[in-house]
């Protein structure tokens, strides 16, 4: 029995074992599953560290390619950013030029000799050292001022009244701003593509040019003034001779007194020649407008030109339009003078034929026409251009005549012009010259009126 | 009749004394004097019938003798004619304003003419002019 309890018990004991080898071997399947298990994900562990591994070196590959373009990148920027240092030198550059270039313009502007102002849209925009100067005003007192504005400072107002009676706001006038000072303003439009920004006005001292322009004047007056008072005391004294107040004289005295008599009356014609340019010169030479009719001033004129023409065996004639003409004004002695002027030389240069004298109205025009026609030696070419000069005389006229002061038809040119006319020729050597001038039949330029 | 007499005002010698002569030969009682200053003197001695005056003279010119003389209540009617160097159509017309009677230019001098404006302001004097 206690065998087989023995054995019992190591029967008990074997199959203990055995569950519990068949227990362990269970339990080692499942730690060998578990380890597969584990295994696997290893594995999978492992896979993926190698993805992530590679995707790290693309990564890193990328990011080595986007570094390399932001380097690029980077020195494009920097080059972009010399270039616009550059540039912005350049604009730094252009910038101080134009700013010197102000500075010049500038400096021009308050070096100028002559006063300057700059007016733009009325109001002063520059007023220069030089303009204070003639104003005796500061630039503040008028800078960004109305010009009108001004009207009632007594220092600029007759640069305001001179801005007021020209219509244009382009003109060039003498203004006399003192006694001592008289300036020359002249203005001229600021254009900028076509578009009128302004008026630049420049004022020119001419106090100097006037009194010197007087002095010669009045030279000139005076001399011929003084001139003709022996004049006349020795045409009166001649006259008298001649009329036998002073005693009988013989045929022989008298042809000589009266060739005194003539060369004196010479004298005087150039003494007044000489006063009339004076006069001219000075811009008051038109004096006593009247209403008159044309064919009647030369009707006037014609006068004693008849005979003197038939004198020298020339025919004379005068040409009036049927129609009655309409009246004009103007300086009727003058404009009798501009006609013998020209009537003189006609006469003078003529050797045979005659002359024919006529006036037209030109209703289209509004003006009249007069005209001197000679069938005279003509002016030759080369001395067409100098006939209204000052002193000019005809090379013929020259060589054979002492006659003749060379003002005559300088002074008509002076007489038709101061009425607002115009004065031209034809000439032909050998064959003669004509003569014309025109007056516009509704008032002249006034500005020759003083 | 009264014998009328002229003052003749005038600086240069040989006109005076060629129209002091042609004057008397006329008839008139011819008195002269060599500026406006010796003029005036003599006017208010003795008032003459018309005054003939230079306008440029020393001491006093014709312009200032012939306001004077309108100032005068005893002048200012005795009538005037200037004989003058000059003679532009203004400075008449200025002269004719200021009443004097006519104006003679010297360059343009003819005997008969200067004759003929005194005649004529003298006759006028006489019989005052209605309507003139």
């Amino acid at each position: 029995m206690q065998e087989k309890e023995e054995l019992q018990a190591k029967i008990t004991e074997l199959d203990r074992t055995i569950k519990m080898l068949v227990r362990r071997d269970f339990e080692l399947s499942g730690i060998k599953e578990k380890r597969e298990v584990e295994l696997k994900e290893l594995d999978h562990i492992a896979k993926l560290l190698i993805r992530r591994d590679l995707e790290l070196t693309q990564t890193r590959e990328k990011r080595e390619n986007e570094f390399q373009k932001l380097e690029e990148r980077t020195k494009e920027l920097e080059e972009s950013k010399e270039a616009l240092l550059n540039i912005l030198e350049d604009v730094e550059e252009e910038k101080k030029r134009t700013e010197d270039e102000k500075n010049k313009t500038e400096a021009i502007i308050k070096n100028f000799a002559d006063g300057l102002l700059l007016l733009e849209e009325e109001k002063i925009t520059i007023f220069n050292p030089k303009a204070e100067e003639i104003f005796g005003l500061k630039e503040e007192e008028v800078k960004e001022k109305i010009i009108w504005a001004l009207e009632g400072n007594e220092k600029i107002a007759p640069l305001v009244a001179l801005f007021k009676a020209e219509k244009s706001r382009l003109f060039r006038k003498e203004l006399s701003l003192r006694e001592d000072l008289i300036v020359e303003v002249s203005t001229t439009a600021v254009l900028r593509e076509g578009e009128e920004l302004g008026n630049i006005v420049i004022f020119h001292d001419i106090t100097r040019e006037k009194f010197v322009e007087r002095m010669k004047t009045e030279f000139v007056a005076i001399a011929a003034h003084q001139l003709r008072t022996p004049l006349s005391a020795v045409k009166w004294i001649l006259r008298m001779f001649l009329d036998g107040d002073m005693g009988q004289i013989s045929e022989t005295q008298s042809q000589f007194l009266q060739k005194t008599y003539e060369s004196n009356e010479r004298m005087i014609n150039l003494v007044n020649d000489l006063l009339n340019v004076a006069r001219i010169e000075e811009g008051r030479f038109l004096q006593k407008m009247q209403e008159c009719d044309m064919a009647d001033i030369l009707l006037e004129t014609v006068g004693t030109f008849k005979e003197e023409a038939e004198k020298k065996g020339l025919s004379f004639s005068c040409v009036l339009p049927s129609k009655k003409l309409p009246k004009v004004s103007v300086d009727k002695e003058k404009i009798i003078m501009a006609i013998q002027n020209i009537i003189e030389n006609a006469i003078f240069y003529t050797k045979s034929g005659g002359i024919s004298l006529s006036v037209d109205y030109l209703p289209q025009k509004n003006e009249f026409m007069v005209k001197v026609q000679d069938t005279g030696i003509g002016i030759p070419e080369n001395q067409k251009v100098r006939i209204f000069s000052r002193f000019f005389r005809g090379g013929t006229a020259l060589k054979t005549e002492t006659e003749g002061s060379g003002l005559g038809l300088f002074i008509a040119k002076n007489i038709v012009e101061a009425h607002g006319g115009k004065i031209w020729f034809d000439s032909q050597e050998g064959k003669g010259t004509t003569f014309y001038f025109t007056l516009p039949a509704n008032g002249i330029a006034s500005k020759n009126l003083k | 009749m009264k014998i009328k007499k002229i003052l003749i005002l005038e600086d240069e010698e040989i006109i005076l004394d060629l129209l002091s002569k042609k004057l008397a030969e006329q008839g008139y009682e011819v008195k002269t004097a060599r500026n406006g200053k010796e003029g005036m003197f003599m006017m208010e001695k003795e008032i003459p019938d018309l005054v003939l005056t230079d306008v440029v003279m020393p001491e006093k010119n014709g312009f200032d003798v012939i306001s004077e003389m309108k100032q005068n209540e005893l002048l200012k009617n005795v009538p005037i004619i200037i004989i003058s160097n000059s003679g532009q159509p203004v400075e008449i017309d200025k002269a004719k304003e200021l009443g004097v009677s006519d104006w003679v230019i010297k360059t343009e001098f003819d005997p008969q003419e200067i004759i003929q404006k005194v005649n004529k302001v003298l006759t006028r004097a006489i019989h005052p002019p209605e309507a003139d």
